[in-house]
């Protein structure tokens, strides 16, 4: 699986710089606009453990922003199943939030917590909360009539069970949305990177832009995919993990 | 006989309409359209530019200008590269750098003689009488940026080690400047000092402004280019847009043309405030027309050539590039 | 009189027929008792009510001695996460333990005990179904086809056995089939059209009980009477 995301990685992003090198070539165009492949080499070979430490940098911070989201997510989503009312609120406070360009609230969140840690974090987990949310709601207030009758008519229900029954039914949806939201994640992580922090693979995008240096970025976007596909590739390997044990408990 | 008399003036009337018309015609020769594409957006570092299109400079030399505005994503010297775009403006490093990676870019004239970076400080809290004073200092810089190039110029020329400073990296917005948490926060003297120094001014603090220009760091800012193909496949193009430019630019920094000029930049920029356009106007004016005599747009080959020098020494290019082979002066 | 049925109009919100229309019937005496009519003639809808879970109806249920009523229909499932033996362990209160291994046997669950739900047949699911409905504590079970897609021989077997380990106990049982209805159950509610009056007709089964010989020929007249009644 590893291996096959890999190499199926390898196709696209060579695909694409040899579409780069396409254009080049036919209109013509300087190593600046378009650097050449022995440019690309030898930047690769120059800023490659520097960026290679930038994206693990990233990748650490869009873990822990995902954990955070899946966290925060799971809690909104449980409490948004209480009644209709509050479901709907929170969804409808989801759907509005989610539609501000993350481009204009990182600001912000910059100058109240400035460009440490928690400020990207924070952006990380807003980015990639909202797909979760709106999926852990619509998961856990929609009901499972044919399991969870039994405890109804029983008077066994509580709301534990309840999320349990509903989880486990939708543990496939839950992986995938989880897994989803892992591109997310490092997409947001590099954005606020990108508009403010001082560390990170998207502060050194934003520093080669500075400089219109395209081999630069060319290095960045290979470290940044090699990395998400085996983030990807983990939180897969991870779900499959808990839906096979879920099934052999 | 009287028939022949009436042909005849028949004749002349209708070759005399015949020239009259070809006349006429002759003034509603299409224009010539070309796409001029600025380094940043529309505000008072562009009023020249502003200026040529407003006021038919480029329109009376027989072009119909698209003037588009720049931005952080956006690269002059790419558009022309790939076409998109005939002139554009960029400055010196961005030009070396080009040039230094084979772009056929040419520069035909210097918009700004004195750079506008500087770095704004408070002089009561912030003691700096030399260049010395620098350390201890913490000094804003935005990593990869020009403004990095030339701080770096300013310490190395001056002895100081980057360990006798504290660099900060700057983002968009003051709030580490004006917590007091950075010393000197870089800025461009004409388009942006007037706005912090006025938020200064409001809660009764007091700036200066640190010049590297003085300090002898000639590093040039904005430049207008045009590729090598341009300038010879259309060389009666560029000669009409740089007179046509040249012109609007110098028009729009006289001073009797004040208050046409503030009109023309709140036009496109409608973000600014007239109160602050107001003073930008003069403060443009010192960086572009260093005295009344100078002539718009000439191109200082020296400073040049320290830009140049300063990139190779902070290995921003790997080999020299001799930039004074690009300048293409449409200014003598 | 155990459950009464009187004067039953009810209408399903936005339809402008009448489901029922003055329905009125009565279960007088404990045991398996059967709701039998036509597909979409209301049952299921008769059966909620029972439980609550339809309301806004005209009329009243009465009941006396039935304080407890379960529904159960075969398309309900069991959680994924435990065998069959692990819920109904969990699940069975006390007082209904001691009956577990009876009922597991007599519905041919031995072999489906250390497995998931979802790795039995369906006539191995509808049958844990029930079973753990049995083992609840309840007055009336009203069983909406829950033995659907169990073969007849099992069937007849679960529902003797039920009749001999809960003679107590009322339930209703809902299907399709006449031949089940007619030889198993004591008192059938035949449902008829909301046009059709009066809309019940209350019939007398077979009963038929383990050690209780079955006549062939009063089967066949009850199932006449079955048919000739809808």
């Amino acid at each position: 699986m590893l291996y096959r995301r890999i190499y199926q990685f390898f196709i696209i992003y060579f695909l694409g710089v040899m579409t780069l090198f396409m254009v080049k070539y036919v209109l013509d165009l300087s190593d600046y606009v378009i650097p050449g492949p022995m440019e690309i080499w030898h930047t690769g070979e120059s800023v490659f453990i520097r960026y290679f430490f930038n994206v693990i940098d990233t990748l650490s911070v869009a873990v822990l922003g995902h954990i955070l989201s899946i966290f925060l997510a799971t809690i909104i989503g449980i409490i948004g199943r209480l009644t209709l009312w509050i479901g709907s609120f929170i969804r409808v406070a989801a759907y509005n939030i989610q539609s501000y360009p993350i481009v204009a609230v990182a600001p912000i969140i910059f100058i109240l917590l400035g460009d440490g840690l928690s400020s990207r974090l924070l952006i990380t987990a807003m980015i990639c909360y909202f797909p979760l949310l709106l999926s852990f709601i619509g998961i856990l207030s929609e009901p499972v009539t044919e399991i969870e009758h039994f405890y109804e008519a029983t008077l066994r229900m509580n709301w534990r069970l309840q999320v349990k029954i509903r989880a486990f039914e939708n543990i496939n949806k839950i992986t995938t949305v989880i897994v989803g939201s892992g591109t997310l994640a490092m997409v947001g992580t590099i954005v606020s990177e990108f508009i403010a922090a001082n560390a990170g693979i998207g502060h050194s995008i934003r520093m080669a832009l500075y400089q219109s240096d395209l081999a630069k970025i060319l290095v960045a976007l290979f470290l940044i995919g090699i990395c998400t596909s085996l983030y990807l590739v983990c939180l897969e390997g991870l779900g499959r993990m808990i839906q096979r044990r879920l099934q052999n408990t | 006989m009287i028939r022949r008399l009436q042909i005849a003036r028949v004749l002349k009337i209708a070759l005399l309409l015949i020239l009259v018309l070809s006349a006429c015609s002759e003034k509603k020769q299409p224009l010539e359209e070309v796409n001029y594409r600025l380094k940043w957006l529309f505000n008072i570092s562009v009023v020249g530019d502003l200026w040529a299109v407003a006021q038919g400079n480029f329109e009376r030399n027989g072009l119909k200008v698209t003037v588009k505005p720049g931005g952080p994503e956006k690269d002059a010297i790419k558009e022309l590269e790939i076409g998109h775009a005939q002139f554009g403006v960029a400055s010196a490093d961005q030009v070396i750098r080009a040039v230094s990676k084979g772009s056929p870019i040419v520069v035909l004239a210097q918009l700004f003689q004195i750079n506008p970076l500087h770095w704004i400080y408070r002089p009561d809290r912030t003691v700096l009488r030399t260049p010395q004073d620098l350390k201890g200092k913490t000094i804003g810089i935005t990593y990869g940026g020009n403004d990095e190039t030339i701080m770096r110029a300013l310490l190395a020329k001056f002895n100081i080690k980057e360990e006798d400073v504290n660099l900060f990296s700057v983002r968009y917005d003051y709030t580490p400047f004006y917590k007091g948490e950075v010393d000197l926060w870089p800025l461009y003297r004409n388009a942006q000092a007037p706005i912090i120094g006025e938020k200064l001014r409001q809660a009764g603090e007091k700036f200066d402004l640190l010049s590297p220009s003085k300090l002898g760091i000639r590093f040039v800012a904005n430049s207008v280019i045009t590729t090598k193909k341009t300038l010879e496949d259309r060389p009666d193009t560029v000669r009409r847009f740089m007179q046509a430019l040249l012109q609007g630019w110098t028009e729009a920094l006289d001073p009797e043309n004040k208050e046409m000029a503030i009109k023309i930049v709140l036009k496109y920029n409608q973000e600014t405030p007239e109160k602050i356009v107001r003073k930008q106007l003069p403060a443009t004016r010192i960086l572009m027309l260093p005295n009344a005599k100078f002539e718009f747009g000439k191109i200082d080959v020296t400073a040049w050539k320290q830009t140049e020098q300063i990139m190779l020494t902070q290995n921003l290019i790997d080999n020299p590039v001799h930039i004074e082979s690009r300048l293409m002066p449409a200014v003598e | 009189m155990l459950l009464e049925f009187k004067d039953i109009s009810y209408k399903y919100p936005d339809s402008i027929n009448d489901v029922f229309k003055n329905l009125t019937c009565r279960i007088s005496t404990p045991g398996f008792h059967a709701l039998f009519g036509p597909s979409g003639v209301g049952k299921t809808t008769l059966a909620k009510m029972m439980i609550g879970e339809v309301k806004g109806y005209g009329g009243e249920i009465l009941t006396s001695e039935i304080h407890r009523i379960l529904y159960t229909y075969n398309l309900e499932r069991l959680p994924g996460w435990s065998s069959v033996r692990e819920h109904l362990q969990a699940t069975t209160p006390e007082s209904g333990k001691d009956k577990i291994d009876e009922l597991v046997t007599a519905f041919g669950l031995e072999a489906c005990m250390q497995s998931r739900f979802a790795q039995l047949s369906l006539g191995q699911q509808n049958r844990t179904n029930l079973a753990r409905y049995l083992l609840q504590n309840f007055d009336l079970l009203i069983m909406d086809e829950s033995l659907a897609n169990v073969d007849e021989v099992t069937k007849e077997k679960i529902i003797l056995t039920m009749k001999n380990i809960f003679p107590d106990r009322c339930f209703f049982y809902i299907s399709h089939s006449v031949v089940e209805v007619a030889k198993f159950c004591r008192q059938i509610l035949v449902l008829r059209g909301h046009h059709r009056n009066p809309q019940t007709i209350s019939l007398q089964g077979r009963d038929h009980t383990d050690g209780k010989a079955l006549i062939k020929k009063d089967l066949e007249q009850t199932m006449l009477e079955i048919v000739n009644a809808v």
